[in-house]
């Protein structure tokens, strides 16, 4: 299905608006098993282009521009940087990636029908699902919307190129029985199935085979977002595999609680998505990630639905077929229906944040943390440069009272702590729970990070911090109208290899880009996003300006695959959160070695002997022509 | 002027001839009038100062300091001096506090701990200790002090110390990219000091340098060197983990904090033939582990290249070849070899080559994936790793050999070699000239001054080593006699002597041996092939078998044969030493002959020129040496086993020495050079290699015995390509193998 983007929002979901809704005075509901809750229309509408950027990242209103004063603004009113002018990121960009304002490189117009390919119907198939009353479209730019997801390669051929294959037919089934329904029409007529969900995939899963000679359908489960119910005595919500996670979090907002399941990309990716992908939500600290959180799926596949027969909280019995399902990126099934874990919204929520000296006394201080488990929800550490970056994307100070703390703010650090601007690192954090819980945790985090020369460095920083990442995201677009090329990838590696291991990787970046003649210096940043008792997720950023290179992505796709290498090398895994997809497919045999890819192939032979869900992900082998 | 030599021309000529003459340097040029050297009178050579101090790329790094006062050096400030970029600054205490602190010494103490039963604070104890007898102690204030000392000795020393200044820049930069490690070849104590000081001059940080245990033992000067950098290892640690742990510790640390280069020898100790040794990997197994364990992003690998015109221990390496034994390093010693000082020893080469990336020298040769499941502090390095540094190791030596400068002198002594009764000047200047062509066309850098004649290049050398010639009035070279400055009782056995005099002849040809090696091996096969033509196929096996009788004295690189006799092929062809003729006979075979180029065939009678003549003699000592060996070994009487009796390695060695003393006395042979323990003991190694040696383990030592059928094979293959004893070498050694002969020595 798809893959979560890490990207924060913030403002959409944040828990502030958690915490009102506690503080609005909702006393909690008296305990329902089974409490229904009523629809809502979707955030994300069925025509998605009414709402999103065809060739971009996120809301139509929602970009990085040059306003008339050369400065760049962000656009819109959705987010708190809306409206804000960044005096300093016009700087920092043609300082650290090179960017020349005056030369661009604007995307085509958008793609009209003529540009898009003519659907491959299989006219048996569309017959009968005509008579079952199934939603479903062939229009031109509703195909071109679920042909990709976010992987760079993906929105560069939307603004310069063709795919060379798309779906043939959106279908939207509105329930777990229409999915059926779907699928075995799929099977009885030989159509390949893939699955779409938010489409904030970064691994090139939705993409369409292009050697695939077969109709294919993109099988959108936008129309299935229901909350089926909430059972506030066992704390769990049946939900439809289609609803987005800000509507999700919103909705049980309402009724007191939240799943606590927050991946960057919550505004747009989908509870389905998540479980095809085995997400990580950034504040699995306390809530878990996805395979700690779900109780129950339902999966169709081809050879029927795959489920448990009861709601337990753990089971015996066998190999866990959950974590066959979860990862399986949409080569298994579609999965329709989950109950999930549900939690009471916290009392307190609070931003905090660490200057460290340098990152390497930040990762040993995330590492102790974690050693005494005394872990906060979440917990990050940027280096220097994404430090610098954040620094850069700083609104313009109103008035001279801020711009004056901000000064003094600065000299405390570099003059009395005697730090380096150049080599400090900061860690946010976000604390929740009860007010007593919160304070006594902020206060061992502190005391903590004191040893290894940590200061804190407020809320406000903390909470920048945490719109840093989904700002990203957005800036990579205007970046793309300047000859620069980005993407970001994650991994996982025990504690005493996490250091050489993001040394070690930003320096292959930057050898290769410089071996592979790359005439500006790449920008290639990490952060430590995840803590855990054995290790941490590292998270990296790597982009370049490509004036002067022939093939920008087939060089970075390049670079980017040194990267992984030299990140398997350093000890680290294949992907903590993003998957295999079809871009690290060469890798997942070494990963889990020979027969472990035969089981993986096994499973698939026998829920798929046709490969109706032929997305060409993860086991799938390449075929040939 | 010949044309070929032009390449040697300095780029500024206007420089050399401009350039100041140094009052000190009129010292440097002792001629003696009242020695047999005096024929140079005539000739006023011109002073040192005429000898460029830039050309080629190459800066004399000496001339500045016979200028200014060498105080001002020693404390003048050092400026933009580079650094690791990820370094944290420690001092020598804080790396020794880290390595006893390692989780490797601590899993190693817990693990000996289970082991032995030895208390943890008693292994801990012995770690320290390990560590106080390792640790160098590397600080600026001995450093200026050892400058300035260092600075006078090479000005007495030396006309010129010359360094790549491109090299030093390309270092610098690479220094503050990745780890470092300094790779010099090792042919002289000086070595290291030499490239400590070229460290010092050019502002770079100080090396930490890998020494051998001997130097500590000298009372001030270990010391000193210890507070230069020195760290010291122990030859052989065999199983000894809690050293391998500290050891292994100690260097990575140091690599990883970029704390300073890191320098050792590769070849393992100094060569005493001038060759290069073949490379030992230990070291630099231990220095890549980390690499390998991706704890470093790379390691740059710098081969550097010191070359002398003369090397100040000749006589004592000869003597030490011929089994008398070295004097222990000591202070004393070395102020006894003061006398030394009063000697001139030329100029020297300093070429910092190219780094080798082990990132990019490993790309696809290894998987590191495969250290990520289990400690990185548990030593292990793995086959295709091992392997893969081993072929480094030679790469490196390789590369090394390849910038070595080749003095004039070389080239003279190659053709002294293969004339040893001695040969006119006139001659000399002759066949010099042609070798020198030679070598130029293999690649070399030949050190020949573009402005001099021939006439005046060849009588500066052998004014430079009158130590082990004289020129007659008729203007004949002959060797002379050199007796040991260090034995206290006179040699008075001729043949000592004159093998000592040969043995350092014999080094400064080996400096050479390196170029021509291949060709040579070729010329051999072609050479001893009593038919008319020979197949290519054929040829290639010679070649091959050759390569690997030699592989204990050569550098071969492994898995190379095939592209080096291709390449020597192609180069003997084209200097017209090897005629080839292709085998068609119809014009429309020439085709098919291009897609199998083995169809060429050597004409072999045509092949025999001054070429393939020169080449084969310069190896023929060699494997006249490894058939004495082999003749030694099947005089051996046999055991109630019915097998030759085991022999320790080193009494081994000692029996085919004193055979082969024999052999000269009744001059059987004529080639001093197999009485050299170090030949010997390669013939022996080879021999074990080919597998027709028995080898035994007794109390820890290895005993051998001869496979006797295939030693004799072995023999009569050698026996092919060198002229034998015109006397029947059972005169020697003994009729029939059943009989015991006693050498009477």
């Amino acid at each position: 299905m798809e893959e979560q983007r890490e990207s924060s929002k913030d403002g959409v979901v944040s828990p502030s608006i958690a915490v009102a809704a506690t503080a609005a005075g909702q006393p909690p509901p008296s305990s329902l098993s089974r409490l229904p809750v009523e629809d809502q229309p979707s955030s994300i509408p069925k025509r998605r282009q009414e709402l999103l950027k065809w060739n971009g990242w996120g809301y139509k209103d929602s970009k990085f521009i040059l306003n008339k004063n050369g400065h760049v603004e962000f656009t819109g009113e959705r987010y708190r940087l809306s409206g804000h002018v960044m005096p300093h990121l016009r700087e920092w960009m043609s300082k650290t990636v090179g960017i020349d304002l005056d030369q661009k490189t604007p995307a085509q117009p958008e793609l009209t029908a003529a540009d898009i390919p003519l659907p491959n119907i299989n006219d048996a198939f569309v017959e009968e699902l005509k008579r079952s009353g199934i939603s479903y479209s062939d229009d031109p730019t509703d195909r071109l919307f679920r042909a990709h997801g976010h992987t760079l390669h993906e929105v560069f051929v939307l603004r310069e190129g063709r795919f060379a294959r798309i779906p043939d037919l959106v279908v939207w089934p509105g329930c777990h029985k229409d999915v059926e329904e779907v699928v075995k029409l799929a099977g009885k007529h030989n159509v390949v199935i893939i699955p779409f969900g938010g489409g904030t995939s970064v691994t090139g899963a939705l993409e369409c085979p292009s050697h695939e000679k077969r109709m294919i359908i993109s099988l959108d489960t936008s129309q299935m977002a229901r909350i089926l119910w909430l059972d506030e005595k066992n704390l769990t919500a049946c939900c439809e595999c289609g609803i987005i996670g800000q509507d999700l979090e919103r909705r049980l907002t309402e009724k007191g609680y939240c799943t606590g399941h927050e991946p960057d990309s919550i505004e747009f990716s989908s509870l389905g998505g998540w479980v095809a992908t085995r997400a990580s939500g950034m504040k699995k600290n306390i809530y878990g990630n996805i395979e700690d959180l779900v109780v129950h799926i339902k999966m169709v596949t081809p050879r029927g639905t795959l489920e448990k027969s009861c709601l337990v909280p753990r089971i015996s019995s066998g190999p866990d077929l959950h974590h066959v399902i979860m990862g399986s990126e949409g080569t298994l099934g579609v999965v329709t229906e989950v109950t999930i874990k549900v939690r009471p919204l916290p009392e307190v929520c609070k931003y905090g944040s660490i200057v460290f000296p340098n990152f390497e006394s930040g990762v040993s201080c995330l590492q102790e943390v974690a050693r005494q488990r005394v872990a906060p929800a979440s917990i990050r550490l940027m280096d220097n440069e994404q430090f610098q970056f954040g620094h850069a994307l700083k609104p313009e100070v109103g008035s001279f009272l801020a711009s004056f703390v901000e000064g003094l703010k600065k000299l405390y650090i570099t003059k009395i702590k005697g730090f380096d601007l150049t080599k400090i690192s900061v860690a946010t954090l976000l604390f929740e729970g009860s007010k007593e819980e919160v304070s006594a945790r902020e206060k061992k985090v502190y005391e903590i990070a004191s040893k290894f020369g940590g200061i804190p460095g407020g809320e406000e920083n903390g909470q920048r911090g945490y719109m840093l990442t989904y700002v990203i995201a957005y800036l990579r677009d205007l970046g793309f109208e300047y000859f620069i090329v980005a993407e970001s990838f994650e991994t996982s590696a025990p504690w005493d290899r996490v250091l050489d291991l993001c040394r070690n990787t930003k320096d292959r970046i930057i050898r290769e880009c410089k071996e592979r003649g790359v005439q500006f210096p790449p920008y290639a940043t990490c952060r430590v996003t995840q803590t855990y008792d054995a290790g941490a997720c590292v998270y990296f950023y790597f982009g370049f300006n490509y004036r002067g290179v022939a093939n920008p992505v087939e060089l970075y796709e390049e670079i980017e695959r040194c990267a992984r290498e030299e990140i398997l090398a350093s000890g680290g895994s294949i992907s903590h959160h993003h998957g295999i997809g079809k871009i690290r497919k060469q890798w997942l045999q070494r990963t889990v070695s020979e027969p472990g890819f035969g089981l993986l192939q096994a499973v698939k032979q026998y829920l798929d002997p046709q490969n109706i869900f032929g997305n060409g992900n993860l086991m799938i082998p390449d075929s040939k022509l | 002027m010949d044309g070929s030599g032009a390449s040697a021309v300095p780029v500024n000529g206007k420089a050399r001839t401009s350039s100041p003459c140094p009052p000190q340097s009129s010292g440097e040029l002792r001629a003696n009038p009242v020695t047999s050297a005096s024929w140079i009178n005539p000739d006023q050579p011109r002073d040192v100062s005429t000898l460029a101090s830039y050309k080629d790329s190459y800066q004399d790094i000496l001339n500045e300091r016979r200028q200014d006062w060498d105080f001002v050096f020693m404390t003048r400030t050092r400026k933009d001096v580079p650094k690791y970029k990820h370094h944290v600054p420690r001092s020598p205490e804080d790396i020794k506090q880290h390595v006893l602190n390692s989780d490797r010494v601590k899993y190693t103490v817990e693990r000996l701990h289970g082991e032995k039963k030895t208390s943890k604070a008693e292994l801990l104890k012995q770690a320290e200790a390990i560590l106080d007898e390792m640790a160098h102690a590397l600080s600026m204030k001995s450093v200026r002090g050892f400058a300035f000392f260092l600075i006078k000795v090479f000005k007495q020393l030396f006309q010129r110390v010359y360094v790549n200044e491109e090299g030093v820049q390309m270092l610098r930069k690479m220094m503050h990219e990745y780890p470092v490690l300094l790779m010099p070849t090792h042919r002289s104590y000086m070595d290291f000091l030499l490239l400590s000081y070229v460290c010092y001059h050019y502002d770079l940080p100080l090396p930490a340098i890998a020494a051998a245990m001997d130097f500590k033992g000298m009372k001030f000067f270990g010391w000193l060197l210890r507070h230069c950098g020195a760290f010291y290892i122990r030859r052989s640690f065999g199983t000894d983990w809690l050293y391998w742990a500290v050891f292994t510790e100690y260097v990575q640390t140091q690599l990883r904090n970029g704390d300073a280069p890191l320098e050792f020898f590769v070849e393992g100790t100094r060569s005493r033939t001038n060759k290069s040794y073949i490379p030992k990997t230990g070291m630099l197994a231990a220095s890549l582990e980390s690499y390998f364990k991706a704890e470093l992003p790379d390691t740059m690998m710098i081969p550097v290249t010191i070359s002398y015109d003369r090397i100040v221990e000749e006589s004592l390496y000869a003597y030490e070849l011929l089994g008398i034994p070295k004097p222990k390093e000591s202070t004393s010693a070395l102020l006894k070899a003061r006398s030394v000082l009063s000697d001139d020893y030329g100029c020297v080469h300093v070429f910092i080559g190219d780094p080798i990336s082990i990132r990019q020298f490993s790309n696809g040769k290894i998987d590191r994936v495969l250290h990520s499941l289990e400690p990185r502090y548990i030593n292990s390095v793995n086959k295709d790793e091992m392997k893969l540094i081993n072929d480094l190791a030679f790469h490196i030596v390789r590369q090394q050999q390849r910038h070595l400068v080749i003095s004039p002198w070389s080239l003279m002594a190659a053709i002294l070699m293969q004339n040893r009764e001695g040969i006119p000047v006139r001659q000399l200047v002759k066949e010099a000239d042609w070798l020198k062509r030679q070598a130029y066309n293999l690649g070399a850098y030949v050190d020949w001054p573009g402005d001099l004649s021939t006439d005046d290049i060849i009588r500066r050398n052998l004014l430079l080593h009158k130590n082990v010639l004289t020129v007659s009035d008729d203007d004949m070279i002959e060797l002379k006699l050199v007796r040991p400055g260090h034995v206290n009782k006179p040699i008075k056995d001729d043949i000592l002597l004159n093998a000592a005099t040969n043995l350092i002849v014999a080094s400064y040809r080996n400096q050479v041996t390196h170029l021509f090696v291949r060709d040579a091996l070729v010329a051999l096969s072609v050479n001893s092939c009593t038919e008319e033509t020979m197949s290519m196929d054929e040829l290639f096996q010679k070649y091959s078998l050759l390569e690997r009788y030699l592989s204990k004295d050569f550098v071969f690189q492994p898995g190379q044969t095939k592209q080096d006799f291709d390449l020597a092929i192609l180069s003997l062809k084209h200097s017209g030493a090897l005629v080839i003729a292709d085998n068609f006979t119809h014009i429309s075979d020439i085709a098919e002959s291009k897609a199998a180029p083995n169809a060429a065939i050597v004409q072999v009678k045509k092949s025999f020129n001054k070429h393939t003549t020169f080449y084969s003699q310069m190896f023929e000592p060699f494997l006249l040496a490894y058939w004495v060996v082999c003749q030694h070994l099947l005089s051996i009487p046999i055991d109630v086993h019915g097998r030759p009796l085991p022999k320790r390695a080193k009494d081994l060695t000692k029996d085919v020495q004193k055979l082969a003393i024999r052999l000269l006395e009744e001059n059987a042979v004529k080639h001093y050079e197999i009485l050299s323990l170090d030949l010997i003991n390669n013939g022996i190694l080879m021999l074990m290699d080919v597998g027709t040696m028995y080898k035994d383990k007794r109390n820890n030592e290895t005993w051998l015995s001869p496979n006797s059928v295939a030693v004799a094979a072995v023999a009569d293959e050698l026996g092919a390509y060198i002229e034998l004893p015109s006397i029947p070498i059972s005169n020697f050694t003994s009729s029939g193998r059943s009989l015991v002969m006693q050498a009477k020595l």
